[in-house]
């Protein structure tokens, strides 16, 4: 699904990306974790397109991305959510799941006649299920700015999945979440797996990533140190030096 | 109706094609300060092609508006690539050009014995179609005013279609937009060519209804108006700007009794409205709340 190949991306002398190769495979789950400044943020921007490649090159579904804009890469099937929960707080909660419908084949639905074929009723379904999934029904005609903050984050969850992304970028989507909302979260994610969706998980909350990933890599300064299942992880003296903060 | 009343009417109406112009580039996040460049390529463009062309005026408008539109979209690639203050001040530059090259346009040919058409900073006298058609001043009044109406109503429509709520989307934050699927460069574009062709539909307007134009017309003030009523009025609906250019409009001939100082008077009301309610009187909260009590009573 997805393969980061020397990937690199550095900020003046700081090399915030270096090198990076991983893989994701179809329906996978792998967790991105590293201690704070690590580049993992800097990853997920590189995969989304938000800034041009140092070095390396991105291939998402065996086609090398690296030059496409932001906007195409998600009409390709590449959706994310962002760490500083960013939504359209001027529109309401339907508003911002309508805007977010720009997978191709949405795109191709609003055609000038295939828009009275069915294309807008299918459309506005989608959005009900959305909601349902992300328990915001009975908040579709609040303004985003007015949701608290655990709507807020279920709602750029469900924005990220009105594009019917065949990979889904996660960017800390547990900060700030008291354990139940963590508990909901790990569910949704899970339910996600089961319909088909590949994830790029970035997280510092090691329950979620215990709980839901197939598969670890860990970053520091911007490298792979160690890559693995999470068992081997967490078994593992580099990356404990590193991060989880034990005793080597 | 007197002359002065009529002539006050028009104008609002004239200026309110002005004001949604400079509203659609807000909002899609874009404080532009030359829409009043397009009025002026409408207002030539329809003055030549009705005066020296015989060419009748609903024709003549839509070609104007063919031109504001490519106009617009020739500005726009190289400015909608700047970033706020820089697309601001670029925007007033390429006006300010515009508003030169109508003072070198020297374009008269003869017309039943007279000379007619642009001539430079003289200005472009006897633009006349409408009095050669026998239409009377409250006559064009009403067809100012219906041609407005069809504006306002395809706009308020466009914004509640999924394309206005992408418009503002994209005005509000256009790196979360891309990153959303929406090509910004291009619907920046789009929304930049239709505010041109409206522009240069109240410009074709004006010229005909004051059968003079000159440069001058067309000069930054206008521009600052532009802007003015659509911030005044509010950026929440489409109604919001023509309650700016009736304010605006009306404020201005309502402080003449304050004489040489109503200028002042007039920018100071202005400035104390923009810090208590920087995006207009109707607004997109107030908006909100209006629409949403609305549908809860249905
Ligand atoms: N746009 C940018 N401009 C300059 N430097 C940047 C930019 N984005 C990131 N950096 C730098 O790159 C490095 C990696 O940052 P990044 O945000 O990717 O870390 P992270 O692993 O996501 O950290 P955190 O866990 O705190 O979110 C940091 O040193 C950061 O200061
Ligand atoms: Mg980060």
């Amino acid at each position: 699904m997805l393969d980061l190949k020397g990937v690199a991306r550095y900020f003046g002398g700081v090399r915030a990306v270096d090198g990076l190769e991983l893989t994701v495979g179809d329906g996978e789950i792998v967790a991105l974790i590293g201690p704070n400044g690590s580049g993992k943020s800097t990853t997920v921007n590189l995969i989304a397109g938000v800034f041009p490649l140092s070095a390396g090159a991105i291939y998402f579904r065996g086609e090398d991305i690296g030059g496409l804009p932001t906007h195409r890469r998600l009409q390709a099937g590449i959706a994310r959510t962002f760490q500083n929960i960013r939504l359209f707080g001027q529109l309401t909660v339907w508003q911002n799941l309508w805007v977010a419908q720009n997978a191709l084949e949405d795109r191709a639905r609003r055609g000038f006649f295939a828009r009275w074929l069915g294309g807008r009723a299918r459309a506005r379904e989608e959005i009900f299920q959305l909601l349902e999934f992300s328990a915001l029904a009975h908040k579709q005609d609040e303004l985003a700015a007015n949701l608290a903050f655990g709507e807020q984050r279920r709602l750029e969850l469900a924005r990220a999945l009105a594009s019917k992304p065949k990979l889904l970028l996660l960017d800390e989507p547990a900060a700030g979440m008291n354990s139940e909302e963590i508990g909901q979260l790990r569910e949704r994610i899970l339910s996600l797996r089961q319909r088909g969706v590949t994830i790029l998980l970035i997280e510092h909350v090691m329950e979620l990533v215990m709980g839901v990933a197939d598969r670890i890599a860990v970053l520091n300064f911007g490298q792979k140190i160690a890559e693995g299942a999470p068992a081997e992880i967490q078994a593992d003296a580099a990356v404990r030096r590193a991060y989880l903060g034990g005793e080597a | 109706m007197d002359d002065f009343t009529l002539g006050l009417l028009t104008n609002v109406g004239l200026f309110s094609f002005l004001a949604l112009s400079a509203y659609l580039l807000l909002l899609a996040g874009e404080m532009s300060f030359g829409q009043q460049a397009f009025f002026g390529v409408g207002a030539y463009a329809g003055g030549i092609l009705t005066t020296l062309y015989g060419v009748p005026l609903p024709l003549a408008a839509l070609a104007a508006m063919g031109l504001g539109a490519l106009a617009a979209f020739l500005v726009g690639l190289p400015t909608l690539r700047l970033k706020g203050l820089y697309f601001a001040m670029a925007t007033l530059a390429a006006a300010e050009i515009a508003r030169l090259l109508f003072e070198l346009l020297h374009f008269q040919r003869e017309i039943e014995g007279e000379l007619a058409g642009p001539d430079g900073t003289q200005g472009f006298r006897g633009i006349r179609w409408i009095f050669e058609q026998g239409i009377e001043a409250q006559e064009f009044l009403l067809l100012t005013y219906a041609l407005l109406a069809l504006v306002l109503a395809a706009l308020l429509l466009v914004e509640r279609s999924r394309l206005g709520v992408t418009l503002r989307s994209v005005g509000e934050d256009p790196e979360l937009a891309a990153a959303l699927g929406v090509n910004v460069n291009r619907f920046k574009l789009g929304v930049a060519a239709s505010a041109g062709a409206l522009a240069a539909l109240g410009g074709v307007l004006f010229a005909h209804h004051n059968t003079f134009i000159e440069p001058r017309n067309f000069d930054i003030m206008l521009g600052v108006h532009s802007l003015a009523y659509a911030l005044i009025g509010g950026l929440g609906t489409a109604l919001g700007p023509l309650l700016g250019v009736a304010l605006d409009i009306g404020v201005l001939e309502g402080s003449r009794i304050f004489g040489g100082a109503r200028m002042i008077v007039f920018g100071g009301l202005v400035a104390v409205l923009l810090v208590l309610r920087p995006r207009g009187l109707l607004d997109e909260a107030l908006v909100h709340c209006i629409t949403s009590r609305a549908l809860q009573r249905r």
